[in-house]
This record gives C-alpha cells, structure tokens and sequence, in this order.
C-alpha cells in the first residue's frame, strides 16, 4: 500500500514539475504563446466557425468582388458573399482533412518504423525498400495523376488519401530513432528480464518517443493543409465544397485576382488562414523542441 | 574505384526497378479511368458529324492505338515502347510524339528551377553560419525564425504573394506566360531582356521557398561542426577567426551538397504550382494540363521523366557524397 502511495505521489510531482517547465519555456519566449492561442482559435474555427453563419452563404448581387470595406473586412467573391466568412466555413473542410492526414501518416510512419527498427532483419530490409520506393515517387505530381480516377469526395476521404501517400518521412524517421533507442540500458534490461515484444515497444519504446511523434504529427497537419488547398487550387478536383483552396482558384483563375485588384482581399483571405496556421504550429513546435528536449534549454 | 562502381551499378539497379514500378503505376491509372478516352474521342467525333469509321479511323491516327488484345498484351506492348523512348503520342499537341512535347517543356522547367536553387543555396549557406555562430544572439534568432516560416509555407503562397505585390499592387514585373510575344524569337536583345523579365518572379519563389531549408540546415551542421575537436584544437593553438571559419565552414557544407541535389530532383515535381501560377510552360503546367483535357500519354510520361529525374538525382547525390567525403568511402571499404 505504503509502495503503491509512494510512486503515485512522485508521478504526481513529476507531472507537476513537467507543467512548471511549459509554463517556463512559454513565458521566456512570449511568441509561442501566441502560438498557442492562434492554434486554438483555428481548432474553435473549425469545430464552432460554421455555425455562426448562415448556409448557404448570403449572396449579395450588388456586392460582387468588392475590396475590402468596414461591412466585409476583407471585400466579397464573385458571388457577394463576405469572404471572411468563406474562410470560416471554408476551414472545416481543409482541417478535418489535415488532421484526418496527419493521424494516419503517423499512425502507419510510426508502426511501420517502430515495426521495421525493432525487428531488424528480413522485415525491416523489406519495409525500408517499400519506403525508399514510397519516398522517391514524387508526392503532388502523383496525387495530380490519381485525381484523374478518385475524386476525393469527402474532407475523409481527402485525408485518408493523402495520409497514406505521405508516411514515408514518418516511417524513416522513428525507425531512426527506435535503432539508437533499442541499444539503450533500459530496454536491454527489459529484454534481460524477458518481457514480451509488445510490452517493450508499448511501454518503454512508444513512451519516449511521443514527444517526437506528436512533433511529427503537428508537422504533418500542415502538409495535409498544403497539400489538399494546393490540389484545389491547381483545379484539377471538382468543385466539392467551398475550402481555402477552391477560395484560391476562383481567385485567381476565375476573378482575376491577380490583375483586378479589387479581387486580391478575396485572394488574401485563405493566403493569411494559411500563413497564421503556419506560424502557429512553427511556433508550438519550437515551444515543444524545448520542452522535450533540455538540452536545448541550458543554451 | 571499384567500390564506387558496385554503389553505381546497385543504384542503377534498383533505380530501373522503379522506372518500371512508376510506368506500371500509369499504365493502370490510364487503363482503370473510368470512361475509356479512346471511345469516349470516337463518340465526340461521330457528335461533331463524322461517319462512324472515319472516327475511328481518326481517333486510332491521334492516338497511336487502338486498345486490343488482353490487359497484358497491351502491357508489354506499353512496357516495349518504353524501352524505344516511344511514349505515345499527344492528343493536345496535334499527334506530336510526347518525347518532343517533353523535351520542349523540360527547359523552361529546368533552367529556373537551376538558377532558383543555386541562388538560394548561396544566400542560404552564408546566412546559416552566421545563424549558427550568433544563434544566441538577436539576429540569429531573427534568421532562425524567418528559415522556419519561410520553410513552413507552401510555394505556392509565396508565388502568389508575389504576384499579387510585384505584378498586381506594384506593377514592375510580369507575372505571366515566358516572354512577351511581341518580339521574334532568337539572340536579340529585346526577346532576351524579356526572357530575363519574366522570369524574375518564378526564379525568386524558387529561391525563397528553398531558402528556409537551407539556412536552417547549415546552422544545425555548422552548431554540429563547432563541437567537434579539430575546431576546439585550432582555437587553442590561436588560429586566426577566419581560418577557423573556413574550417567550420567547408567541414558543414558537406552533408548540404547531398540535399542539394536531391532537392534539384524534388523540385521539378515542385514545379506545378510555380508554373500554374505564372503561365510558365514547363512540365507542371504541361502536367496540369495533361490532366485537365484527358490527353493520358503525356499526363503518363510527363510523370514518368519527373519520377527518373528525382531517381537520377538520388544516385548523383550519393555518388557525388563518396567522391567528396573521403570518410564514406574508407568505410565502405573496410566493411566491404
């Protein structure tokens, strides 16, 4: 009993000293805060956005590709319609997609690459050629060639194609780090004592390679995000829903936005949603490197 | 030397293997797309009030083929013209052969995404030592944090900013197509000036979506390189800064050459958006719009020469990475 106190209360403690090292690592650079805070205020666009506005939009046909004014922050489209508003409505789609790609990039990346490093051998020469192959067929020039047979329907269906295109990175990387992991003291002395594969990986591999995972998955958020709004705006996928990237294509290809410059506010709209995404997840990630890195701390 | 020639000959090996892999991959993309384009250009002609045979007769002229004999017969057939460079020939560009319409596509490709990455690796190189010397210091944050954003963001959001600022709201530079049309083409000055002004924004997106890798990938290999004994050792017998910083310098730049050309690979795939945006006629756009009127052959080999070309660069780099490093190729020699 008096064990079982012991260790729950030194986890405890040692909860609470990890979170004093966040907060510490947040308040010494105040940019990652603002990371923080845009990234939440993107996932509450997506989860709550809609539903502050009417569906569909309003059309307005005497407000048809305005620049920006006090009534419409940032002008209107084609159609009259508030282009702030087709941001908001507009990035459900594209981040569900993202996290849709993200979870199973790193889903298959690390099982592949926790699978292949562990095991050595036969298994890992096979699965490391597949991903080699994987890595050197070129990723947007292939989707491109696909989109002629798929159509992508759903935000889901965006996601899971584009994730299992885009786990080879993953895939390499943890196999990496499971090889340097797996010559170390603790998980010898787990093998010693003759614990079963499955405890070792779960248990003592996965733990100490979640920090670096869920980096991986932050990263791979936005590549899900790139990669689909840059297949929309090329224009090769039908019009499916309104999304940053089908935003960007009727700007550019349909408005001209980039020869009437009362279209660019309609331009920038998605760029900007792109640009803070970014600069969110650049600045969380930064915050994280240090967090679950020390060493970088002591600098 | 012998050595270097086995890594060749596996490489090659294994380079081919995926030559056929990604031609397999087309070849059943174009066979499994629903609505058979060859029937689907015959029924088009009979619409526009062609006879029946003379349709046909047409669509099997444009094409090349007419799809006979089993799934696997049409298969070798494919794989046979591979071998002969013959890729089919182009719907679009009146029955040209798509070995032509690509080489005439891959030059407008090749030489801005040369001149975008070799700009961008210089200012990058330089940039990252200092980042990686002053790394506590203001500036070198400041140039840390701007390769991250810079490497973050998606070419394409760069290509379109500066359309909209250098073409749109400042109108100094075109934005569109290669060169104006209305000089003759050919070694005059006006035609060349206006080569060189169209192609000012796609090189600089090029260079600036590069740049970020570049910077933060010489500091952390400079911040690796400063650790290391030999510079500690040149430090205590008082070697002037700037000798130690040659040193730092030629020792970080290795690993940089390999990603290099890597990269130069990766980019044409790259391409597609740079040219969407700025009406560049080279192997993207020529993709995208493969894609768009159907025209399947060269949609096939527009991907193909851009999968050889990232394999091609894979085997240089590492090639070229045992060339200039002797400590690969020493260790490959007491393994082997």
């Amino acid at each position: 009993m008096s064990v079982l106190l012991e260790s729950s209360s030194t986890s405890a403690a040692m909860r609470r000293n990890f979170w004093a090292g966040v907060w510490r690592v947040m308040k010494r650079k105040p940019s990652r805060m603002v990371g923080v805070v845009l990234m939440a205020g993107f996932v509450f666009m997506g989860a709550f956005g809609p539903m502050f506005y009417p569906d569909p939009l309003p059309r307005d046909p005497n407000l048809i590709t305005r620049p920006p004014s006090w009534q419409h922050w940032l002008g209107t489209d084609d159609q009259g319609r508030d282009v702030i508003a087709l941001v908001v409505t507009g990035s459900r789609y594209v981040l569900l997609a993202a996290l849709v790609t993200a979870v199973i990039t790193v889903v298959v990346g690390a099982g592949i690459g926790l699978f292949a490093g562990f095991k050595r051998g036969r298994w890992d020469s096979v699965l490391m050629r597949l991903t080699d192959m994987k890595l050197t067929i070129p990723g947007l020039p292939l989707l491109l060639v696909l989109s002629t047979v798929w159509k992508f329907g759903s935000a889901v269906q965006m996601g899971l194609v584009l994730g299992l295109l885009s786990w080879g990175g993953v895939a390499r990387a943890v196999r990496s780090q499971t090889l340097s992991l797996r010559e170390r003291g603790f998980i010898e002395a787990a093998r010693g004592l003759g614990l079963s594969t499955t405890h070792i990986v779960g248990k003592e591999l996965l733990p100490s390679m979640a920090p670096y995972i869920a980096m991986n998955m932050l990263i791979a958020i936005t590549g899900g995000v790139y990669a689909q709004v840059g297949l929309f705006f090329l224009g090769v996928l039908p019009y499916e829903s309104n999304n940053w990237g089908q935003m960007l294509n009727t700007a550019v290809f349909r408005s001209g936005a980039l020869t009437v410059p009362s279209a660019l506010g309609y331009l920038l709209g998605p760029l900007l949603a792109i640009l803070l995404l970014t600069l969110a997840i650049v600045l969380v990630v930064d915050a994280m490197d240090e967090i679950f890195n020390p060493r970088l701390r002591e600098e | 030397m012998t050595i270097i020639a086995r890594r060749l000959a596996g490489h090659l090996a294994r380079g081919i293997v995926m030559i056929l892999v990604v031609a397999t991959i087309t070849f059943f993309i174009v066979r499994s797309i629903p609505g058979d384009p060859v029937a689907a250009n015959v029924q088009k002609l009979i619409e526009q009030g062609m006879a029946p045979e003379a349709a046909e007769q047409a669509t099997r002229v444009l094409y090349g083929f007419q799809p006979k004999g089993s799934l696997w017969e049409q298969y070798t057939d494919y794989m046979t013209g591979l071998l002969t460079f013959d890729l089919g020939q182009s719907v679009t560009h009146a029955g040209a052969p798509v070995t032509d319409v690509l080489a005439e596509a891959a030059k407008w490709t090749v030489l801005p995404v040369l001149a975008g990455t070799l700009l961008s690796f210089l200012v990058g190189i330089i940039l990252g030592v200092y980042a990686a010397i002053k790394r506590s210091g203001k500036l070198g944050d400041a140039l840390a944090i701007s390769g991250s954003l810079l490497h973050g963001v998606p070419q394409y959001v760069l290509g379109l900013l500066l359309s909209a600022v250098f073409a749109t709201l400042i109108p100094i530079l075109p934005a569109d197509g290669p060169v104006d049309i209305l000089y003759e083409p050919g070694f005059n000055a006006g035609y060349i000036a206006s080569l060189f002004d169209h192609a000012v924004l796609p090189v600089a997106t090029y260079a600036l979506a590069a740049y970020g890798g570049w910077i933060l990938a010489m500091k952390s290999s400079v911040v690796t390189v400063l650790g290391d004994d030999f510079i500690l050792a040149a430090e205590l017998r008082g070697m002037k800064r700037s000798i130690i910083f040659r040193y730092i310098a030629r020792n970080a730049i290795l690993p940089l050459f390999t990603i290099l050309a890597l990269s130069l690979g990766l980019l044409l795939g790259g391409a597609v958006f740079i040219e969407r945006i700025f009406n560049y006629p080279g192997l993207g756009l020529l993709l995208i719009e493969s894609i768009t009127m159907r025209d399947y052959a060269l949609m096939g080999g527009a991907f193909l020469l851009i999968t050889v070309a990232i394999i091609v660069a894979n085997i240089l780099a590492d090639l070229f990475y045992s060339v200039i490093d002797p400590r690969v190729r020493s260790g490959e020699e007491v393994s082997a």
